[in-house]
């Protein structure tokens, strides 16, 4: 009888084995392809912004598009400063790293849009619109990260969202300084996530060995 | 008199004035001595009398006067002062007193010290000349300044109401910058002073942001009254004033964001209080400008336009920068090409071209403005819509009672205005839109209906329409269509006058009137016209079959612009007195029909039919009208086109028509037909299938009640050529005089032309020798006969010599030339009835001469016995030797030498005939193996008596190929190589090239096998390349070779026995 029922207890237990979530590899396949996808994004948007932060530089003239014209960070506190210290970067957990992320693409493409707005020539708002489209997709693709591990987007805090205030309170050097601010900005961000996705992943999906060979081939 | 009187009077003139003068230079020193003396008592009473009167005024009302108090005199002393200019008025004042103003002239004024005592009183002459009138120093009201045009703006009083009259000021404005001072600006500044107070504006526009440095203004002025006659003199300056800075200003650079005009100078400062360590305009680096503290400033002059950006300004700073934006550029150009005009007359469409780029984009682009004056509406120009399209163009709507438009575009930027302007009557500008919704229906076979709609309130005005019509393989037709214009609707035409079961291709473009513009062509619709009956029977001809039982009718496909639709069957139909009968529905493909008809005259009838209904039928009589009198032409075409002429004939009612074949097919033959109107006398026979040499046959033919009566038949050729082949001709009988030749006709397919005669050429000559090269060269012994009545089929050729080798040819020649040749060797009879009449006719006289005859037959007989035992031949006969045999001994006998006999001969003509006739060879013969030619299958002729007698000079091969003679003048008759090679060709051809003269005998023509050889001398007579086995000095071979191209002797070597090998049984 008792020999019965293990074998009975047996059974339902290894009939039940499919539906534990944590074993069933086959049926969801997890965050991984999101994050990858999003990796694959962003080292897409870094190639984008290369050639963008070329035309716009040579749009605003010299120094700006000097090579080694390096400015000081001034007057553009508001934007979001993608470089940490690493001891800082290294305690962020997965969660506030994603949320940064999230928060800082957010600003980045508000204020791309009002430079957008700003630009004098069709082909360079051509140019911005498209990289927008793109970044906008990046915001999407970390979006569904968080969602996939559960964690939920940041709420807009009302009244810090970024306005854009053309006119005389801002010189057009000043405005121009932002621009090229905001595009240092914005390929330090996508410097940021790329690592911040890399590291991610691999903790996401330990057999790293394929991942990495995957990876390699489709490196820039 | 007069001169002495004149001499007289002047030096009283002279002493006159010069009286004058020492009056008044007396006057002056009076004058001197008296101030002396004044100054004098003055100065010895200075000590105890007031002294040193001086006056000045600042307004003219008023004179400050004022003197030096005597010694001792205290403060506040009183002097009693007198005036004294004619009466006298005297004021108790104390010193520096102020007296009215006096009038000019000199004035002795009296000071009188009160209550001093010790000091008396002094006068003093006062005039207004010794006045000084130094005005008031000025006050600024006020100083301001404008930063962002750097503008100073300087507001000060005249207090001209302390003024008795007008009078002119001049200002003097100086403006000091940075704390040292420095003079920038100095300027002089007019007014006039008209008894008020009056407020004056100066304004001045730094060169120098404001911002950059601290600016000083101090102002004085010079009163210039025209009444005051004493010293005039500048006020004081006045107290300076200076521009305050902005307070808390947060840039460092000024200006900021400046727009400027491309070309101009520019100067950027920067306000901060770290060092500045370079500054730059765009990528270049500007020396600095030290100002107060660590300001620095640039100076940037003639400034390029900027790029759309602008023009960056930087100043570095250990760990900053600093910086602005300058946009250099230009003020809007004048707009150009302003063109107004209407799609649709709801909406009126103005573009320009801006002209000159102003280097000025986004906020600061041009904007324009469009003012409509008569109604007072104004458009503005959308910015945005630029940088979209860059096409500049606004939109102005039509007001409804409104058709005159005074337009104005306004072009205005930062940096200036423009305007241009056009008046337009807006109903004759209407370019209308591209038609669209084009569609075609058919009316009939003939004609469709066009609708399309065309966008537009075009009620006011009459639209004209172009309707473009293609018919496939034809040129484009235009039809213009007027209408009355209408609202925004489908409008309809009709198009006529087309062609039945036709496709048609219409599209349709529209403009009104007056006309200013084409709309596009709408899209292309395309429609095929229904079918109409066929406008006309088929083209018909009748032939009777070549046993003349079946009568073969013939028909032409209707072209497509008569067949008016798919001929989809033919009815033929034949009827006599008695009946009609038809066959059945022949197929649209086929076109001919046979008809088994009897004797009787029949009228053949032929319909074509389609889908609409049947075709005119097309009608010919069967039986062909006799005609008695049938002559025979001869025409010439060009090209592939043959002209064809007639006679007129009355009777003829119908038509002409012109049938033709190729002539050289036998029976009955019809290549086409072509049908002329009965009018004609004349028609071009054109057709591809013509060829050149080819006879063809045309019967022309009249038609009456539809039958045809053969009128005449004419052959002709499109071209003439020459004669294929030589006629085929037969020596009929020989005499001893006389040779009888009969020939043969020619072909006609053979003949290629038409024949206009035969040449006949003779002349003496064995086989042989005789070359006969170029018979036309006209050689002296080579006699022609030319034989134009082609009938001719015989000649006879007399008084020739008796027993002797004639060599004849015969050619025949048409209009393209002559035809190849054919030639013949005939040896003549003895003259034995000259013999016998030498005999008989003598005989009165034989008996004295017989002796010495008897002698000289017996000396002769010698001879001939001699010959005799050389020449195995038998004189007095023609022989034709055809094997190497003994030839048997055959008259006249032709014999056509074959082909095979010249294998080189690649040449068309036609092989010679040979008629080989033996005869005696006067020189010795030997037949020889040449070890060197004998390849080639020939052998070698030795003469030895020539060869004995040349040899010792016949030059060794190498030797002769490199002869100086080079092939000109003369060469030796005889280089006789006893070995040759093939080799040797080659340099001997060229030698032979460029000989003038040939050699009689070229041994090289006779021992090889040399088809290439230009020894050969006529194509078509290979005796030629045969050498002359005669001697030199007896047998001519002096005709140069006329045809080197021609092909070699055959067989190489030659000889006698060698000949007779290769004769006819070959």
């Amino acid at each position: 009888g008792d020999s019965w029922g293990m074998l009975a207890c047996l059974c339902t237990v290894l009939w039940q084995l499919p539906a534990v979530p944590a074993l069933n590899r086959t049926g969801d396949p997890g965050p991984g392809p999101s994050i990858q996808k999003t990796y694959d994004l962003t080292r897409y948007l870094e190639h984008q912004l290369r050639s963008l932060a070329g035309t716009y530089l040579n749009y605003l003239g010299p120094p700006f598009n000097e090579p080694d014209f390096n400015p000081p960070r001034l007057g553009v506190e508001t934007l979001p400063k993608a470089t940490v210290n690493l001891e800082v970067w290294r305690s962020l957990n997965d969660k506030l790293r994603l949320t940064q992320n999230y928060e800082a693409y957010s600003h980045l493409l508000c204020y791309l849009r009002g430079l957008n707005r700003q630009a004098a020539t069709a082909e360079l708002r051509r140019s911005l619109a498209h990289f927008c489209t793109s970044l906008q997709g990046l915001l999407g693709s970390i979006a569904g990260v968080m969602a996939a591990l559960g964690y939920p987007l940041p709420q807009p805090l009302p009244g810090t969202e970024p306005t854009w205030a053309p006119g005389p309170a801002h010189s057009d050097f000043l405005q121009k300084m932002d621009d090229f601010w905001l595009l240092k900005e914005l390929q330090t961000w996508l410097w940021r996530s790329a690592k911040d996705f890399n590291r991610l992943k691999k903790k996401m999906q330990p057999p790293a060995t394929a991942v990495t060979l995957h990876l390699e081939a489709r490196g820039f | 008199v007069m001169d002495i009187s004149l001499c007289l009077k002047r030096p009283s003139w002279v002493v006159d004035s010069k009286r004058m003068r020492m009056a008044s230079h007396f006057q002056w020193l009076l004058l001197t001595a008296v101030l002396l003396y004044l100054t004098n008592q003055v100065n010895s009473q200075k000590k105890s009398t007031p002294h040193d009167l001086k006056c000045v005024t600042n307004n003219l009302q008023v004179w400050d006067c004022s003197w030096r108090a005597p010694s001792g005199a205290g403060r506040g002393a009183s002097y009693e002062v007198c005036i004294e200019n004619g009466s006298r008025s005297c004021y108790q004042l104390e010193k520096n007193s102020k007296i009215p103003p006096l009038l000019p002239g000199d004035y002795e004024i009296t000071v009188n010290p009160l209550y001093e005592f010790g000091s008396s009183k002094s006068k003093f002459i006062l005039n207004e000349k010794n006045v000084s009138l130094i005005p008031e120093t000025p006050e600024i009201l006020n100083l301001s300044a404008d930063f962002s045009t750097s503008m100073l703006h300087l507001k000060w009083d005249d207090k001209g109401s302390v003024f008795p009259h007008y009078s002119n000021v001049i200002w003097e404005i100086k403006v000091l910058r940075k704390k040292n001072m420095e003079i920038v600006k100095l300027v002089t500044y007019s007014t006039t002073l008209n008894g008020r107070d009056t407020v004056h504006h100066w304004n001045w526009t730094s060169d120098m942001p404001l911002e950059c440095a601290i600016h000083y203004v101090g102002i004085r002025c010079y009163i210039d009254d025209p009444q005051f006659s004493g010293h005039k003199e500048w006020s004081d300056w006045s107290l300076l004033k200076n521009i305050s800075l902005p307070p808390d200003s947060q840039t460092k650079v000024f200006p900021q964001d400046k727009v400027i005009l491309a070309g101009s100078d520019l100067t950027v400062c920067c306000v901060t209080q770290e060092k500045v360590l370079s500054a730059q305009i765009g990528s270049t680096h500007c020396p600095l400008i030290h100002l107060d503290g660590e300001n620095v400033a640039i100076k940037i002059r003639n400034i390029s336009a900027s790029a759309s950006s602008g023009t960056n300004v930087v100043f570095s700073v250990e760990d900053n920068i600093f910086g602005t934006v300058v946009f250099a550029g230009y003020p809007p150009d004048i707009p150009q090409k302003l063109n107004c005009e209407t799609y649709d007359l709801k909406e009126i469409i103005c573009t320009w071209n801006p002209g000159r780029p102003t280097s000025l984009e986004g906020p600061r682009s041009t904007s324009y403005t469009l003012f409509e004056s008569f109604s007072g509406k104004y458009v503005r120009f959308n910015r945005d819509e630029v940088s979209a399209n860059e096409n500049y163009q606004l939109f102005f709507q039509i007001l409804s009672n409104q058709e005159v438009y005074n337009f104005t575009l306004n072009a205005q930027n930062l940096l200036g205005q423009t305007e241009s302007t056009l008046l337009v009557n807006i109903t004759e500008k209407v370019h209308p839109r591209i038609p669209t919704s084009l569609k075609v229906k058919d009316i009939n076979s003939t004609a469709v209906t066009l609708s399309w709609h065309l966008p537009g309130n075009f009620t006011k005005i009459k639209l004209l329409c172009q309707i473009e019509i293609n018919k496939t393989n034809s040129e484009h037709e235009l039809r213009n269509v007027t209408m009355r214009g209408v609202e925004s609707s489908n409008y309809l035409t009709t198009v006529d006058k087309l062609n039945p079961y036709t496709i048609y291709t219409f599209r349709i473009r529209c403009s009104t009137d007056p006309f200013w513009k084409w709309s596009k062509w709408s899209n292309e619709k395309q429609c095929l016209t229904t079918e109409a009956i066929p406008s006309k029977g088929p083209d018909i001809w009748r032939e009777w079959s070549s046993d003349g039982k079946n009568l073969i009718i013939y028909w032409k496909p209707l072209p497509i612009n008569e067949a008016n639709g798919k001929i989809l069957s033919y009815n033929v139909s034949y009827s006599s007195d008695e009946e009609t009968k038809s066959l059945s529905e022949i197929p649209g493909t086929q076109h001919k029909a046979e008809l088994q008809l009897d004797k009787n005259d029949y009228i053949i009838s032929v319909v074509a039919k389609n889908a609409a209904g049947s075709s005119p039928p097309s009608k010919i009589a069967s039986m062909e009208i006799p005609n008695d009198d049938l002559k025979i032409e001869q025409a010439l075409g060009m090209g592939n086109r043959i002209l064809l002429t007639w006679n007129y004939d009355p009777n003829m009612t119908c038509d002409y028509v012109i049938k033709w074949c190729n002539s050289s097919q036998s029976g009955p033959c019809l290549m086409d037909w072509k049908k002329i109107p009965s009018n004609s006398t004349e028609t071009v026979i054109e057709s591809d299938q013509f060829r050149p040499g080819v006879r063809y046959n045309f019967s022309v033919y009249g038609c009456r009640n539809q039958g045809y009566q053969l009128l005449h038949s004419v052959i002709g050729y499109v071209e003439e050529l020459a004669p294929a082949i030589a006629p085929n001709f037969t020596v009929e009988d020989t005499s001893a005089d006389s040779i009888l030749v009969k020939w043969e006709e020619i072909p006609v397919e053979e003949l290629r032309g038409f024949l206009r005669g035969y040449l006949f050429y003779f002349e003496k000559g064995e086989r042989d020798t005789s070359k006969i090269m170029g018979l036309e060269s006209g050689r002296f012994d080579t006699k022609v006969k030319n034989i134009t009545d082609i009938s001719q089929k015989t000649l006879r050729i007399a008084d020739l010599q008796g027993k002797t080798s004639y060599h004849l040819v015969l050619r025949a020649y048409t209009g393209g030339g002559m035809g190849p040749e054919r030639s013949m060797f005939v040896v003549t009879k003895e003259n034995s009835e000259g013999l016998i009449i030498a005999i008989l006719i003598p005989v009165a006289v034989a008996v004295i001469i017989g002796v010495v005859t008897s002698i000289l037959c017996y000396r002769k007989r010698e001879c001939a016995l001699k010959t005799l035992e050389m020449n195995p031949c038998t004189p007095n006969n023609v022989e034709v030797l055809e094997t190497r045999s003994v030839a048997p001994k055959i008259e006249d006998t032709e014999i056509i030498s074959p082909v095979a006999e010249r294998p080189e001969d690649r040449s068309d003509a036609e092989p010679e005939n040979h008629v080989v006739v033996s005869y005696c060879p006067p020189v010795i013969e030997e037949e020889l193996a040449n070890p060197g030619a004998e390849g080639g299958g020939g052998s070698q002729v030795i003469y030895i008596d020539i060869q004995s007698m040349y040899q010792p000079q016949a030059k060794p091969e190498g030797e002769l190929d490199s002869d100086p003679v080079g092939g000109a003048g003369y060469k030796p008759q005889m280089h006789l190589p006893i070995t040759s090679t093939v080799d040797d060709l080659d340099a001997d051809d060229d030698l032979d090239k460029t000989a003038g003269y040939r050699p009689q005998a070229n041994v090289n023509t006779w021992n090889l096998v040399s088809p290439d050889s230009p020894r050969s001398t006529d194509s078509n007579s290979e005796i030629v390349s045969f050498g002359s086995p005669c001697s030199i000095n007896s047998r001519q071979f002096l005709i140069p070779p006329k045809d080197e191209d021609s092909p070699k002797s055959s067989g190489g070597g030659w000889s006698f026995t060698n000949f007779f090998q290769n004769k006819p049984n070959d």
